[in-house]
């Protein structure tokens, strides 16, 4: 029973996946100057990250990265929480030939597990921009109103449960939860 | 030895009410920059980086002659993104000569946190421990610098866009006693035990002046300071609140200067120095123990 529930839960998706071009992050907490460059400092202490252009006023920084990065982003928001400040937005945009978005679906994508939220059910190409809607990814408010999308209890636990896992990845298996 | 008396009951219960509306008073306000001159918020530095201040005070003596320069160099390591830690030491030349009277070990560990975009209230935990080779020669327990003794309280920070208020609330207690060369003759006794334990509390605004707009980490940053210092001593019935102004300017997003100005409102608790100004030179090292 629980190899079909986790076989219906599951889809892989065919898809060409390509790098993640950059992401898009607002930190949340601070106005200063010195600590928004706490937290550029730290962000650059990543050695995948090419560069970081900050943008003090609406403390935001849009990150590059160098070629063939694997971007953790949990990496990334660790970063900013060690600099004192927390993340209030991240978004990320990538190259996709063809992606099949299931709604309240898992999708492997290049080894790292999402599952698209509030979405539809459609093809994309092209340029795309996603936000992660994980705890700690969002406002503590936007979190709460976003439960209403999904009733797996991975939204909250940010980990695949017993429900979802599949034959490549085990429960426990970090997933981001994300929109377009 | 110093007698209660029913004047100085009054006077010290208005001193508590005073103290405990400090601390209230965050929790009502809607209120940029959260670093202050003369008191430590209840934000941390970054983790894993380090501060370096120079810390220069310039203080007014009891006779016009005695005017005493103090300088405590300190140190300030961000533990993880919850636990910082600061270590300083303290030269002054009240004595005579140049000499060093001290060190203290601070840290702070932060307790609660709700952030939003452009606001922050938080709260921490802070303890301090002093030491002090030099006799007291003031009733004021003053950690920094003029007395032994351990320190412990809370801080509670809101910020809001450009304005930063900050309270705090903190147990104190001097292991030594005023000397017998005591400076005001009405001290010249060893303060009982509960005469030993004050309260030290404290309400800051700060607000950043310029720029208007961020551009980049270039742009020198310059807030202005309004901070409010007060002690009360648990067993003498005795207060000091100081006001305290102050400017702060901020280079290439680390560096930092301080210029600030303190004098008593209030002043019955006896203190070598009270009124002063205060030179402040911190420099930040973001990441240096990744």
């Amino acid at each position: 029973m629980k190899i079909i529930a986790s076989f219906l839960f599951v889809f892989l998706v065919s898809l060409s996946f390509g790098q993640i071009k950059k992401v898009n992050l607002q930190a949340s907490g601070l106005t200063c100057s010195m600590c928004s460059n706490a937290i550029n400092k730290a962000l650059k202490t990543i050695d995948y990250i090419a560069a970081v252009d900050a943008n003090i006023e609406h403390s935001t920084f849009e990150i590059t990265f160098k070629p063939n990065a694997v971007v953790n982003f949990d990496e990334l928001k660790k970063k900013v929480e060690g600099a004192g400040f927390f993340v209030a937005k991240m978004t990320f945009t990538l190259m996709v030939d063809q992606l099949d978005l299931y709604n309240d679906k898992h999708s492997d994508l290049n080894g790292t597990m999402f599952h698209f939220l509030n979405v539809g059910n459609h093809k994309i190409t092209g340029e795309n921009t996603f936000q992660i809607l994980d705890k700690g990814y969002v406002t503590a408010k936007e979190f709460k109103k976003n439960s209403k999308y999904t009733t797996m209890p991975c939204y909250q636990t940010g980990l695949m449960g017993v429900c979802c896992k599949n034959k490549e990845k085990s429960v426990g298996t970090r997933i981001y939860h994300v929109t377009i | 030895m110093l007698q209660f008396n029913k004047d100085g009951n009054n006077l010290f219960k208005k001193r508590w009410l005073l103290a405990f509306s400090f601390f209230c008073f965050i929790n009502a306000s809607a209120f940029a920059q959260e670093l202050f001159s003369f008191t430590e918020p209840a934000s941390n530095m970054s983790a894993k980086s380090m501060g370096l201040r120079m810390n220069v005070n310039y203080m007014k003596g009891f006779q016009r002659d005695k005017n005493s320069l103090y300088i405590s160099p300190e140190i300030m390591i961000g533990i993880s993104r919850k636990i910082m830690i600061h270590g300083e030491t303290f030269f002054s030349n009240q004595q005579q000569q140049f000499q060093f009277k001290g060190a203290s070990f601070y840290a702070k560990y932060r307790l609660f946190s709700i952030d939003d975009v452009h606001s922050h209230f938080r709260m921490a935990a802070f303890g301090r421990v002093a030491s002090n080779n030099s006799p007291m020669h003031s009733t004021a327990i003053v950690l920094n610098g003029s007395t032994a003794g351990v320190e412990s309280g809370l801080v509670a920070t809101k910020l809001l866009n450009k304005v930063a208020m900050s309270s705090s609330f903190s147990f104190v207690h001097s292991f030594s006693s005023p000397s017998l060369n005591s400076p005001n003759e009405i001290h010249n006794h060893l303060l009982l035990p509960n005469q030993k334990n004050a309260v030290n509390y404290t309400l800051s605004i700060g607000k950043l002046m310029l720029p208007k707009h961020y551009v980049n980490y270039n742009q020198v940053n310059v807030n202005g300071m309004l901070e409010l210092l007060g002690q009360t001593n648990l067993g003498l019935e005795e207060s000091y609140i100081d006001i305290a102004p102050s400017v702060q300017f901020i280079f290439k997003s680390k560096m930092r200067i301080d210029l600030g100005y303190s004098t008593p409102l209030v002043s019955d608790l006896t203190r070598v120095n009270s009124t002063g100004f205060l030179l402040r030179f911190e420099f930040n090292l973001f990441n240096i123990f990744n």
